[in-house]
């Protein structure tokens, strides 16, 4: 088992790659009676198109499989869901489905090893039905519609839109009524064979554990499985521009909501974290809370809160989104742009630059608070292929030459772009 | 117990959680005062000037920077209702001192800053400075108008609304345009000065704490030595304090452009029992508490007529409010089916497999209190609120102790009060 420290927080995760090619990742916390789990396949709505290993046949499927499948397999053939055998046991049980991944997940104080055969024998057993699949197709059509009446939700699809033109980060994770409307379990049972194998999963646990005994009981309740080759996917060729600067939509909301993004072409893998925390660093700086600009746009009434910031990263996309609510998102974006363009000609100043590194550090620290931000964060940076603690350790690396290269680099004009949902006009 | 908590002053509490499972320290002020149609929108405005600046740190960038400074401090502010009094609530969360790359004093500099801010807020000429209040009109204007941006959440205040119309716990927590619009600072001001010797106050400090001395440090501080003995005004809330009266349920239909309706329930226990809480919880667990709950099964599972369906008890109030998403056209069907499993409630047609359930989701939530520091400090101080002492263990195994009997004889005094309905 390889293990690997941060020093400065007093944390370890054990991790071991099982003979089957199942990665576990293990982060014991003392002093926590809570409990969490979760077990994640490389697999989420961007993969709408691959080549089976065992096969080799090319597969293209309908929008929303990979959160269609996340729904299903709580079923079990004895007519019970597994979803309310471990709310039964007083656990806190539940899945989610992303761009880049799904996962099934508890958290719980007691019964955990009983948590645990249900956890792995339920994602190890498909079970779909032409009746079943049907059904489910009410339910997930009912939260299409809810996501359809989400404001902040239509924002983000259009910010996509602006940036992409052929991207399948532009797919709705829970897909269409009609794109739905096409799957069948001979699709899923394709997917599943195909993603959920061990090779292309990894399962992460933290809580008060010893990793050596943990280790064995999960490798006991593995099923056997044959090796498979690689999967590969299919994705349209990156592109090198975005697609249009600004998308406006109207939706029942009282001041307009807005998303500026800059396009990130490059995408050099080995200093992704690096690069990942100068960028949070120069966000800060730009509109942060202590930011000259948001003082500004706050004092103008422009800005209520300090918008939200992400840096949106995998192999096929990478992109900086702010978003926030103004009854003037225009204004917002003007500032931001010149902001930019002064931190760029005169450089950024050194007090203002270590006093947000100091920040962000503590942003970083404050994550390992929770068993569930802990265990969620490794899932998602081990699908990238990041590893979680390269961000407390690798933040001192990070200098104020290195993070003017960044905002040259990335932050420009021509890849800027802005979504805004504004109240509708009478 | 990790838990303990001794008069600074009259009306004046502090209470300490020993606590070494985070990375992070906790601070929080609480301010309670009842909840009032004339008060409401001043409490609301008041806590976001107060952020705005102190006299020892007269801009909100100043506080941001300081903030900074100490490893990404994180402050925030608001107003609640809990029962029928208004809460204006202040947090201050800063990293552990063993958990910095370089040894530095945060305890004593956190407590500081946070009770500058309430207690010490910067005044020019007997007024709070005009722009920050002309500011935080207008943004509390938008805060108001933006009640109906979450349909979700716009639902079932509305329900709230209508249920308690003409009573403190009707009124919404942010307050309302007509009288935000005359609100003067010197007004604001004289408000604070009546609020701040009136109102309780409670200061919480969860964290790796018994190294410092926290006592000393709030005793000390020159903003609490100011403060005068009170006698507090605020308002008692429990299960005995909150009598209902038997009525035919309102029905309340709203439209808007929307392609899921969003129907909530908002239904009286008429049981003013010490202790029914615990019964009323295993009901609404029961009811409408997870995935096994009759609603859940009921509603969605069973008829897929909803893509949410669940309930939630609000003690102070002795009320249950049901909330489900659905199909506009399933109203009436799924109206049907939410009055059968109140009957089934009332009939006991549960079994104990459902009680066992239901009480394993609370016990597992009641176990969860102590992993998450801002859900204890809002524990302990619901007890202090609702002046009922109750350990967590003792909760537990309160929670065990109810039976199928108690439970049918408090679901037959539940009525459906309001009937709420937002459709297209």
């Amino acid at each position: 088992m390889k293990i690997v420290e941060s020093s400065k927080i007093k944390e370890k995760a054990y991790i071991e790659e099982l003979p089957n090619g199942l990665t576990v990742i293990i982060i014991p916390k003392k002093n926590t009676k809570k409990k969490y789990i979760i077990w994640g396949t490389h697999f989420g709505s961007i993969d709408n198109r691959f080549i089976m290993p065992k096969t080799n046949e090319e597969v293209f499927i309908p929008d929303g499989v990979a959160h269609f499948l996340e729904h299903k397999m709580f079923e079990q053939p004895n007519g019970t869901n597994s979803l309310d055998t471990l709310m039964a046991l007083g656990i806190d049980a539940n899945a989610y489905t992303t761009n880049d991944h799904t996962a099934y997940l508890f958290e719980c104080t007691n019964h955990f090893e009983e948590g645990l055969n249900e956890l792995m024998d339920y994602v190890q057993h498909p079970y779909f039905t032409d009746e079943n699949v049907e059904k489910e197709k009410g339910i997930i059509g009912q939260e299409i519609n809810m996501y359809d009446d989400d404001p902040s939700w239509k924002l983000y699809m259009n910010a996509m839109n602006c940036m992409y033109k052929e991207n399948p980060i532009k797919i709705d994770t829970a897909g269409t009524i009609e794109s739905i409307s096409k799957i069948t379990p001979d699709v899923l049972y394709k997917c599943y064979n195909t993603f959920y194998h061990p090779s292309n999963m990894t399962m992460v646990v933290c809580g008060d554990f010893e990793p050596e005994n943990l280790i064995e009981e999960i490798k006991k309740r593995l099923l056997p499985k044959e090796n498979q080759g690689e999967i590969k996917r299919i994705y349209p060729p990156k592109e090198e521009k975005i697609n249009k600067q600004s998308e406006t939509a109207q939706m029942e909301v009282s001041i307009p909501i807005f998303m500026l993004g800059f396009k990130d072409i490059e995408n050099n893998n080995e200093e992704r974290v690096k690069k990942h925390i100068a960028i949070e660093i120069l966000l800060n700086m730009i509109i942060g809370k202590s930011s000259k600009l948001y003082a500004k746009f706050y004092q103008e009434g422009l800005l209520l809160t300090e918008p939200g910031f992400d840096y949106e990263f995998s192999n096929e996309y990478a992109h900086i989104l702010i978003s926030g609510t103004s009854k003037d998102p225009k204004k917002i974006e003007q500032g931001i742009l010149e902001t930019i363009k002064q931190m760029k000609e005169k450089g950024l100043e050194q007090e203002h630059f270590e006093r947000i590194r100091r920040k962000i550090y503590g942003d970083y620290v404050v994550e390992y608070n929770s068993v569930g931000d802990i265990a969620r964060m490794f899932l998602a940076d081990a699908i990238k292929g990041v590893q979680t603690f390269d961000y407390i350790e690798q933040f001192e690396t990070v200098t104020k030459e290195y993070a003017e290269e960044i905002l040259k680099s990335i932050f420009k004009e021509e890849n800027e772009i802005l979504s805004i949902i504004e109240p509708i006009k009478n | 117990m990790n838990y303990q908590k001794e008069q600074i002053k009259n009306a004046l509490t502090l209470h300490q959680i020993n606590t070494n499972g985070y990375k992070t320290n906790l601070y929080a002020v609480f301010l309670a005062t009842p909840l009032k149609k004339e008060n409401v929108t001043l409490d609301a405005l008041l806590t976001a000037v107060l952020r705005r600046g102190t006299n020892n740190l007269p801009t909100q960038e100043q506080i941001s920077q300081k903030l900074e400074m100490m490893y990404g401090a994180s402050f925030d502010c608001g107003v609640e209702k809990t029962g029928d009094n208004h809460i204006m609530k202040f947090y201050l969360e800063t990293l552990g001192e063993e958990f910095l790359p370089q040894p530095e004093k945060l305890v004593e500099e956190s407590i500081n800053i946070l009770l500058d801010i309430i207690l010490n807020p910067l005044v020019e000429n007997g007024a709070f400075k005009p722009e920050y209040v002309e500011g935080e009109k207008k943004n509390l204007k938008q805060i108001i108008e933006a009640k109906i941006d979450n349909k979700n959440k716009y639902s079932y205040d509305r329900c709230i609304e209508e249920m308690f119309k003409n009573k403190p716990y009707g009124l919404y927590k942010y307050g309302y345009i007509e009288d935000l619009e005359k609100i003067t600072p010197e007004e604001l001001y004289k408000y604070y000065q009546n609020l701040i010797q009136t109102c309780k106050i409670d200061i919480f400090c969860s964290g790796i704490i018994n190294n410092s001395n926290i006592k000393e440090i709030v005793s000390k501080n020159e903003n609490i030595q100011k403060l005068q003995e009170r006698k507090p005004e605020y308002i008692v809330n429990n299960e005995t304090t909150e009598a209902k009266e038997k009525q035919e349920p309102k029905v309340v239909e709203e439209s808007m452009q929307v392609t899921q309706g969003k129907l909530v329930l908002g239904l009286d226990i008429n049981s003013t029992e010490e202790n029914s809480r615990f019964i009323a919880s295993v009901y609404n667990a029961i009811l409408g508490g997870g995935a096994n709950s009759k609603l859940f099964q009921n509603v969605r599972e069973k008829q897929s007529l909803a893509y949410t369906a669940n309930s939630g008890y609000i003690r102070a109030k002795n009320s249950i409010f049901i909330r489900c998403g659905i199909e506009i056209q399933n109203y009436q069907k799924a109206l049907n089916t939410i009055k059968d499993q109140l009957e089934d409630m009332k009939n006991g047609n549960f079994t104990e497999e459902d009680i066992q359930n239901s009480k394993e989701l609370i016990l597992s939530t009641i176990e969860g209190i102590n992993e998450e520091q801002d859900t204890e400090i809002t524990y302990y101080y619901g007890q202090e609120l609702a002046d009922r002492f109750v350990s967590i263990e003792e909760y537990a195994n309160k929670i065990k102790e109810v039976t199928k009997e108690q439970i049918v004889n408090l679901a037959k005094t539940v009525n459906i009060n309001t009937i709420y309905f937002l459709k297209d």
